[in-house]
């Protein structure tokens, strides 16, 4: 079973924007609404501008589920962090709890009333029917469903941006590093939020707080 | 043209107070969670890609896989 994640890789970046608009264009996002953002570090300084393109990261364990007051949170097999609208009461509690400030809301009226939250779906919708005109009306489209994967990472002009099934974006994303540790140039292999994500990268087992107190249980 | 602004008064009235008869339901049940479709089972659309069978897994999973390797640059040019 595939496990969907992102990546985008700071070395190749060009914050050409390119996946914000794809995002918006295919999903027909609202103004105000931004499902996927470039964020620049450092700008301007030579050798050290990073630039790289977040969205919601599909999180093992996702905070904004745990916090979700009415429970509009499900996780598909897949491992996408999907809600449903119908449930969703607009609270925002979500959006706090995010660590990529996902969750996005439409304020409207004189007020600024907010809407119900919205958020990258890794193009793969919600509960309406796959493919169904309900379904694209409140999600957006689903490319899962039709065998394509998110349009953000397949337009990426210079690929730092890749989605798709874990082992196969790890594996892709292991041949630059090997390529560029060759090539005596940029060593790191961290890639931007997948430890805040998925977890650490390795399993061996942590010691919790009850661990550091004598003759405690855990 | 006096008993007829009455009546039209008495019908407007009538539909002010008739309106919440057509008030939805706003009860727990109605936002219980729905199953989500697996994508393996395809889109009811004409956006699907050729190279799979929908409702098999394995053949969405293999032909995901595919495409996913589309996005190495190291595997096209070579």
């Amino acid at each position: 079973m595939a496990r969907m994640k992102f990546i985008c890789d700071t070395e190749r970046c060009i914050e050409c924007n390119g996946c914000v608009t794809a995002c918006k264009n295919d999903n027909e996002v609202p103004w105000g609404v931004n499902r996927r953002r470039v964020v620049t570090v450092n700008d301007g300084i030579i050798g050290k501008e990073k630039s790289i393109s977040v969205a919601c990261m599909h999180c093992s364990d996702a905070p904004c589920m745990a916090v979700c007051p009415v429970d509009c949170f499900y996780r598909t097999d897949e491992g996408v962090v999907l809600h449903d609208k119908d449930i969703c009461i607009g609270c925002g509690y979500c959006s706090f709890a995010c660590p990529f400030g996902a969750p996005q809301f439409l304020s409207s009226g004189a007020f600024g009333v907010r809407s119900k939250m919205d958020k990258c779906t890794f193009c793969s919708g919600g509960p309406e029917a796959n493919g169904s005109v309900a379904e694209f009306e409140k999600y957006g489209r689903n490319r899962l469903a039709e065998g394509k994967l998110p349009l953000c990472a397949e337009m990426c002009s210079t690929k730092a941006l890749i989605g798709g099934d874990s082992e196969v974006i790890s594996s892709i994303y292991a041949k630059r590093v090997s390529v560029r540790e060759a090539n005596g140039r940029y060593p790191s292999k961290d890639i931007f939020g997948w430890t805040t994500a998925y977890g650490p990268m390795d399993s061996s087992p942590k010691p919790t707080p009850a661990d550091k107190i004598p003759g405690a249980k855990s | 043209m006096k008993l007829n602004l009455k009546t039209i008064g008495l019908c407007l009235a009538a539909a002010a107070f008739l309106a919440a008869c057509s008030e939805p339901p706003e009860i727990a049940a109605k936002a219980a969670k729905r199953p989500d479709v697996a994508p393996y089972m395809g889109a009811d659309n004409g956006f699907m890609t050729k190279n799979w069978t929908p409702s098999i897994d394995a053949s969405w999973t293999e032909s995901i896989n595919k495409r996913n390797q589309n996005q190495s640059e190291y595997s096209r040019f070579k």
